[in-house]
């Protein structure tokens, strides 16, 4: 390739209802809204091409809608491609990885998903190691353990397929601030490794460069957001259902838009020199395609003038 | 008659600007003024368990999001009262996401959730349960394990019909009716559900939800059903439609959004060649006294969706506000 970093953008795009759209100016006259232009995939993934991205990161409850529309998934991975892009990963979540008792059912889950991934054509199974904190947070060390074990396992069944399991922490996971460190030592260096959500770990109260200094031999690609909600307390971060706030209140910006040094972080991506997937996220904006762009434009004119 | 309308028009499974705003509290808890302003005192909740699985509690569509958001029930319908919100006489459940895997991960799920979903209808003081009939058609052939499609599908109304009863016996017990709605997609699509709830009804009180789009659809004339079925039916919605048909999206994988040709098949209402004037005069006719519930799940934009209906009802219909009311 000819740049280290390929960009792709997380789907967080809502159910798409046609896979496309021949009749569109049909369709937008029957009411002349501007839902027409978010209705299908062939349009949808128009979008993607012209403001700049090299692939897309797919979610796995869009799936059952993708699969209603395309049959299988290497339809679908054929129709992105026809479109001049790329699937980079799949996102996941290990419900119950803490578990012993579970360990099977997490172990199988996870297969599949490295399995759909790979069917994708897709490099990185994002992974959120283990359900939300409240309710069963603060995990001791042999919760952790457990975790770790299985998160283990699907990486070595993962990296037999192709694939990359990185690990996706959230600022509102079980695995959270005071073990996040002593988890990641925990999971087999060989098999595990880690998808860096930049708000995430901030929000957390983690550094982020200090983080990627410490973990850059692990770090196998990115999600890239900015935040303006630095190190939140405990009591926010452990409460029920805290990802989406009750005023509209955002954790999540377009890069740039928050406050978090991503020339310094990218500094960094030179200095180490990361090659793969960066994955611009946009959860929370009010306008995707809109964040699409401003990310875009973002991460061409200021961060890859640093390194690209 | 007594009107409602169904915040099933405010659409979270679809992208469209400010969607995000749909997840949060302060979105919904203006949206009871915009109801009560439009001139509505009731509305009926869509029951959609899938925002439980997400953890966005700020939908109000669920039992654990409301007892999330208000601690129990009766806070919530206290908090709608003082919106202007009297009540919410409907709640409906349309439990196919859950048809996939096996026949029995189906009903486990769906008869679940419906308990659940009745529980909630027995606290907030709802007097109709309205039940999707069933998944649609391609979704179920989807869990044919083998190609004897036609035993598959008897095996799978015998066992609907199973778990049907038991839930119409269970909202009974609460004094609320369970109607089952027949999309134009259903496996009981049209006139069909005629005979089946019938059946049903010689073990517990099933009722139909007369859905007058999907009827349309379906080939079906929604006033003629209506006056032939007076006694079955526990509710009605009102939905408009102009879509014909004619190339069987109803058996297809996404029947509402037909592919070979993308077009909005719900309407807002007035805005669709549905008949409402002949189906106002055959519930006028039969006598009906029970809930109508307004809807237009498609509508491209829920507050003009809202006064659309006002309007045509007002002044095509001739209902007076103190009927909406």
């Amino acid at each position: 390739m000819s740049n280290n970093i390929k960009l792709s953008h997380m789907n967080h795009w809502k159910t798409i209802s046609y896979k496309q759209i021949d009749n569109f100016r049909d369709f937008y006259y029957e009411d002349k809204s501007n839902i027409a232009y978010y209705s299908d995939w062939d349009r949808i993934l128009r979008y993607h091409k012209a403001t700049g991205y090299d692939g897309i990161e797919v979610a796995p409850w869009d799936m059952a809608d993708i699969l209603k529309l395309f049959g299988t998934p290497k339809d679908f991975a054929d129709f992105v491609k026809d479109h001049g892009l790329e699937i980079s990963g799949m996102f996941h979540g290990a419900d119950d990885s803490y578990r012993a008792d579970k360990y099977d059912d997490v172990l199988a889950a996870g297969k599949a998903a490295v399995d759909l991934c790979a069917q994708l054509g897709g490099r990185h199974l994002n992974t959120c190691p283990c359900n939300n904190f409240y309710g069963i947070g603060p995990l001791d060390n042999e919760a952790l353990q457990n975790a770790a074990r299985v998160l283990s396992d699907i990486g070595e069944y993962a990296v037999s397929k192709g694939v990359q399991v990185g690990l996706h922490n959230e600022f509102f996971c079980a695995v959270n601030k005071e073990n996040h460190h002593r988890f990641i030592e925990m999971t087999d260096p060989r098999y595990v490794f880690y998808c860096l959500d930049t708000a995430q770990i901030a929000i957390m109260g983690d550094n982020l460069l200090k983080f990627y200094e410490t973990y850059h031999d692990r770090i196998c690609t990115f999600h890239l957001k900015d935040t303006a909600s630095i190190a939140l307390s405990d009591s926010i971060r452990y409460a029920q259902d805290v990802e989406i706030c009750d005023d509209g209140w955002r954790w999540f910006w377009e890069p740039g838009e928050g406050v978090l040094d991503f020339k310094a972080l990218w500094q960094l991506v030179k200095k180490y020199h990361f090659q793969g997937w960066v994955s611009i996220e946009d959860d929370g904006t009010p306008d995707i395609l809109a964040s699409m762009a401003l990310s875009s434009y973002y991460v061409k004119e200021v961060l890859f003038k640093i390194y690209q | 008659m007594h009107y409602c309308v169904s915040t099933e028009m405010i659409d979270l499974h679809h992208q469209m600007p400010n969607r995000n705003q749909r997840e949060c509290k302060f979105y919904w808890d203006e949206i009871y003024t915009l109801i009560c302003g439009a001139g509505f005192s009731a509305m009926e909740i869509p029951y959609e368990p899938k925002w439980d699985f997400g953890g966005r509690s700020g939908i109000p569509r669920t039992l654990r999001s409301i007892n999330i958001k208000f601690q129990s029930v009766k806070n919530y319908m206290k908090f709608l009262k003082e919106t202007g919100i009297k009540d919410i006489p409907s709640v409906h459940l349309d439990p196919s996401m859950f048809c996939s895997g096996t026949m029995d991960m189906y009903f486990n799920a769906m008869e679940h959730f419906a308990s659940e979903a009745i529980g909630f209808c027995a606290q907030a003081g709802s007097e109709v349960f309205c039940l999707t009939a069933t998944p649609p058609q391609a979704a179920v052939r989807a869990l044919c394990p083998d190609t004897e499609i036609d035993r598959f599908i008897a095996s799978f109304l015998e066992k609907n019909g199973e778990v049907i009863i038991r839930l119409a016996k269970q909202a009974a017990d609460s004094n609320i009716k369970l109607c089952l709605k027949n999309e134009f997609w259903s496996l009981l699509r049209g006139s069909a559900i005629t005979d089946y709830v019938k059946s049903l009804r010689r073990s517990a009180p099933v009722y139909i939800d007369a859905d007058t789009a999907n009827l349309q659809i379906a080939g079906t004339n929604p006033a003629q059903f209506i006056a032939g079925n007076a006694g079955l039916i526990g509710a009605v919605h009102f939905s408009d439609t102009d879509f014909v048909d004619d190339a069987a999206a109803y058996a297809s994988p996404s029947p509402e959004f037909p592919q070979a040709k993308a077009t909005q098949i719900f309407k807002d209402l007035g805005q669709g060649n549905v008949d409402f004037p002949a189906i106002h005069e055959a519930l006028q006719s039969c006598g009906y006294d029970g809930i109508v519930v307004i809807n237009a799940k498609q509508t491209r934009d829920f507050s003009r969706g809202l006064l659309r209906a006002v309007y045509y009802m007002k002044h095509c219909l001739g209902i007076s506000v103190s009927d909406v009311q």
